[in-house]
């Protein structure tokens, strides 16, 4: 894991004191989306989002590509508002969106068909498709299944082309909205390792959004969500220590964290560990000591 | 998962498959034109004929084929007994009571049954040799010249290829639903016809409710892939015309003109 620099870098998404409710069509607030929300994401960084359910983690999503539009406050995307209505076409081919059931973000029998999608939507010349189609797949090391259904493949592996399919539109971010939240532990493994390796080889912005903390550890930036405002933001390192604020909203330490910080409690001399291997490092030096 | 048979498409590499959806389509249309307008006995033979060189030409078994009739045999049979009752003219076979069997109504009948029946063979030849994607993207270009007259020829297309396309999700979770009301005592296969039709009620609520619930979010992921973002939206597969469509269409009209001949007796064969 490389830490993220932040010099010299110009925010790609910028949230300033957003606010945003759910309105019946009378215009009366019917469920609280998010209150005051600040987050500058920039370019090449991985963000995870992380919060249980209801804390706001989806609707600020969907207001960085525009599904929603703040009551409050602006959000812009390289440096265009979501509110203007003429541009929004712009974001959303800038913003690739994947989300929670693989199946009901496909829109062709044929993956090939499927993956064409967006590219056809914006225009793209077919031979250019075909490129980007051949490129995505191998991105997703998925080419063998270019001419088939997708209904014959496992969670992790849909998952898989319906990121290809974004990619195929070539956007600057991934959102990966609970993209993980319905797969078996190793379709979730096959995504978060699709996820960071785009993000490290191809530079991709990457916006993880999850209530599960082990998808956080290799961050570059943690953001918690509580009740719709940002309980506390950091390393993954500076996030998982708040082992009090962490469990007030909600969310499950990973297992080494846990074990690590009651070490500590009880006055053990080891660092806080994010994985089995760091505990079991802090451990072993730990035992050497005595 | 359970095999579905929606759009039947049978994967082989025959001169069939690599035509052309449009021109299959129009073909197909040509061919019903054709089976309606035979009268004659010896021109249904030749329409037999026609269908044989098709499916041994597109490489599918043709018990395949012939399996195809099997989920209309129902009407095929109604149809026929409903034309050998009511035909009351001509020499009379067999009478009794009110009920009248004659030569010419076992001929109708005969004709009417080999005449939906071909109808079927045909069009099932269309879907065995031509994915559902092909077939809604040749519907849509076919349909361009409404397009003119501002139907959303495209957004049917899409509509045509989503529902294709869940069509094997809902009935998986048609089993799924069926297993938890089991597991939980309802009876599927049990009770008169009402009481069967009641107990479905219990499955047909919550498959309503699951595929709103996608639409919705089927809805979300279109926009998000920038659906409708520009009227110049281009295509990825773009069909092209081969020697093949040139050399079925010709084929496929020299039989039309064969077997509308042999049906007005041209050549005085019978």
């Amino acid at each position: 894991m490389s830490a993220f620099s932040y010099e010299n870098k110009t925010p790609i998404i910028s949230v300033n004191s957003v606010s945003y409710d759910y309105r019946n069509s009378q215009g009366e607030s019917i469920a609280r989306g998010v209150r005051g929300i600040d987050l500058d994401v920039y370019q090449g960084e991985f963000v995870v989002l992380l919060g249980h359910n209801g804390s706001g983690k989806s609707t600020l999503a969907k207001l960085l590509n525009g599904f929603c539009v703040p009551d409050e406050g602006s959000v812009t995307v390289a440096g265009i508002d979501t509110k203007d209505d003429l541009k929004i076409y712009d974001i959303r081919s800038k913003i690739g969106m994947v989300f929670q059931n693989p199946d009901n973000q496909m829109v062709a029998a044929i993956i090939e068909d499927d993956m064409a999608f967006g590219p056809e939507n914006l225009g793209v010349p077919r031979d250019e498709i075909e490129e980007r189609i051949t490129w995505a797949l191998d991105v997703v090391n998925m080419s063998e299944h270019r001419k088939r259904s997708p209904s014959k493949l496992s969670g992790g592996q849909k998952q898989r082309i319906a990121i290809a399919s974004v990619l195929a539109m070539m956007p600057d971010v991934l959102i990966l909205d609970e993209s993980t939240a319905m797969l078996d532990p190793k379709g979730r493994k096959e995504v978060m390792d699709t996820a960071r390796m785009l993000n490290c080889q191809k530079g991709m912005t990457v916006i993880l959004i999850t209530h599960y903390m082990d998808e956080a550890i290799e961050a570059d930036r943690v953001v918690v969500l509580d009740e719709g405002k940002i309980l506390t933001s950091g390393t993954p390192k500076e996030v998982f220590s708040k082992v009090d604020l962490i469990k007030s909203a909600g969310l499950e330490l990973p297992i080494a964290s846990k074990i690590s910080s009651e070490l500590i409690a009880l006055g053990y001399d080891i660092p806080f560990a994010l994985t089995d291997e760091e505990l079991a490092e802090g451990i072993c030096k730990l035992k050497s000591k005595i | 998962m359970r095999e579905v048979s929606i759009g039947q498409y049978y994967p082989a590499e025959s001169f069939t498959h690599k035509l052309d959806a449009r021109i299959k389509l129009l073909l197909t249309i040509a061919f019903i034109v054709m089976v309606f307008l035979v009268q004659s006995l010896y021109a249904y033979i030749a329409v037999a004929a026609f269908i044989l060189i098709a499916t041994l030409v597109s490489k599918i078994p043709i018990l395949k084929v012939l399996k195809s009739v099997k989920a209309i045999i129902f009407i095929v049979i109604v149809m026929a007994i409903i034309n050998l009752f009511t035909n009351r003219e001509g020499t009379v076979l067999w009478s009794w009571w009110k009920v009248v069997i004659t030569v010419e109504g076992i001929v109708t009948a005969v004709k009417l049954a080999l005449r939906l029946i071909f109808l079927v063979m045909g069009t099932a030849l269309l879907t065995y040799t031509t994915t559902p994607m092909a077939l809604t993207d040749g519907m849509e270009s076919l349909m361009y010249p409404l397009s003119l007259i501002k139907v959303p020829t495209h957004d049917i297309a899409i509509i045509m290829s989503i529902a294709l396309r869940f069509i094997p999700i809902l009935m998986e979770e048609v089993d799924k639903i069926m297993m938890a009301q089991k597991a939980r005592g309802a009876c599927f296969d049990r009770g008169g016809l009402l009481k069967r039709a009641k107990a479905l009620l219990p499955v047909l609520i919550p498959l309503f409710v699951s595929a709103f619930r996608r639409a919705d979010e089927l809805a979300l992921a279109l926009d998000a892939r920038c659906y409708n973002a520009t009227p110049n939206r281009t295509k990825y597969k773009q069909p092209r015309l081969t020697w093949r469509d040139l050399v079925a269409t010709i084929f496929t009209a020299v039989f039309i003109v064969l077997v509308i001949a042999i049906n007005n007796n041209f050549w005085g064969l019978y």
